[in-house]
């Protein structure tokens, strides 16, 4: 039973699609473990589809319909060509999905912690898998940024609690801890930890990452 | 999730405002996916893009966050799309105008993502989470439910209702609502909540396991 969960403000934010991806994959992850969220989304898309269906309509230029008519028949090969393109984040994330963890880039930190970085995404400093092994510790850390955890398997503890597969869990910038992971099983997380560097204006939201990348 | 009826706790009603009979859909909207998707039926197209392609144009130009040669090209895409997805439609589990409104949710983040030449390497698809396929309960999405949200929303304080409007139609996250507006993030954050509660949103969540 899943007793972490997303707040409403970062469902919300899902709901709306402007929560960054890397957050976005952690919450639909969160998703396919509980119920109650999911139950909580459709109804937060369904206050959205209202506000959208109630939206004061602006006129479309006719050639725009003669135009989409005219693509009816290209779209099934659009659509073979995306699925060819597909990218490796796209796959990472799929197998992060389906559970295929061995699949993806581990490599060993200590005796009992190994990390897959998955890669740049928007929105995250790191974006990463941790597997610790039964009752191993990772090291007390802090976070210059906020970090959500989602527990994939197994479970693990720190200062303020345990959480276990499905949870969701935030840590604020400047929170401190040292997780370890619960006896029995391994433990395999998710874990974004947000870029530090954050424009808060929006034609400035999507070039975070890219000052990020050029900084590193 | 079994609709339970009466059972609300501390004397309020004890379903959310958007929940109604479950059963297959048989609003003119729903039936003209259903033809699409059936018969590739392109008078029925025809019918949907009149209807929608206006409100898809409104959402694109909410906020003044695309421009109007951007605003068509997403009313193209979007149209494209429920041509093309048509058949993975299910009237029994969300209503025409949700699943719509999902689509052109999806279509603007990621035209918003390429204006601003990110390489993102994922689409909104790919990190969403579609509902449609999961439990036979979601988005129970009525004109009974949608009806009482209205009336809900038209009380809804002036500063509450902006703040929804900015998040969903405008599609902004709390931080950039809150640079907008000039206000802390905190403040935005508890209003977003507020109008949740005030709409009665998830009324049922909690009680229905």
């Amino acid at each position: 039973m899943v007793k972490y969960h997303p707040d409403t403000n970062t469902l919300l934010e899902f709901a709306a699609s402007s929560l960054p991806a890397a957050q976005s994959v952690v919450v639909s992850t969160h998703l396919q473990f509980c119920s109650e969220c999911r139950q909580r989304l459709a109804q937060l898309e369904s206050l959205g589809a209202t506000m959208f269906e109630d939206a004061q309509p602006i006129d479309i230029n006719p050639s725009v319909f003669d135009n989409v008519l005219a693509r009816l028949d290209e779209v099934q090969e659009v659509h073979a060509a995306n699925d060819a393109n597909a990218s490796t984040m796209s796959w990472t994330v799929k197998q992060i999905r389906k559970g295929n963890l061995d699949e993806l880039d581990w490599k060993k930190v200590t005796r009992s912690l190994r990390i897959a970085d998955l890669g740049e995404i928007e929105g995250a400093a790191e974006f990463s898998l941790y597997h610790i092994a039964e009752g191993g510790r990772i090291p007390q850390h802090n976070h210059s940024g906020t970090e959500m955890t989602l527990v994939l398997q197994g479970g693990f503890s720190d200062e303020s609690g345990s959480y276990h597969a499905g949870d969701f869990i935030i840590r604020e910038a400047g929170d401190i801890h040292a997780p370890t992971a619960l006896p029995g099983s391994d433990c395999i997380c998710l874990a974004v930890l947000e870029a530090p560097l954050r424009f808060t204006r929006w034609h400035h939201r999507w070039l975070s990452p890219l000052l990020q990348l050029r900084a590193g | 999730m079994v609709d339970k009826q009466g059972e609300g706790a501390r004397g309020q009603p004890a379903t959310s405002a958007w929940s109604v009979p479950q059963g297959r859909r048989t609003d003119e909207w729903s039936q003209c996916v259903v033809r699409i998707a059936e018969h590739r039926d392109r008078a029925a197209f025809g019918k949907f893009f009149s209807h929608f392609a206006p409100l898809i144009k409104a959402f694109a130009l909410s906020g003044s966050s695309l421009s109007a040669a951007h605003a068509d090209e997403l009313v193209q895409e979007v149209m494209l799309k429920v041509w093309q997805k048509a058949a993975g439609f299910n009237p029994e589990k969300a209503a025409a105008s949700t699943w719509v409104y999902t689509i052109a949710r999806n279509c603007r983040t990621d035209m918003f993502r390429r204006l601003q030449k990110f390489d993102t390497q994922l689409e909104a698809e790919d990190v969403g989470f579609e509902l449609e396929g999961a439990e036979p309960t979601m988005a129970l999405h009525a004109s009974r439910g949608a009806v009482r949200v209205r009336e809900l929303m038209s009380d809804l304080p002036q500063d509450q209702a902006q703040i929804l409007a900015k998040v969903y139609m405008e599609g902004k996250s709390h931080s950039e609502t809150a640079a907008e507006l000039g206000l802390p993030l905190g403040t935005v954050k508890s209003r977003v909540r507020l109008a949740i509660q005030k709409l009665q949103v998830f009324m049922d969540v909690g009680s229905e396991e």
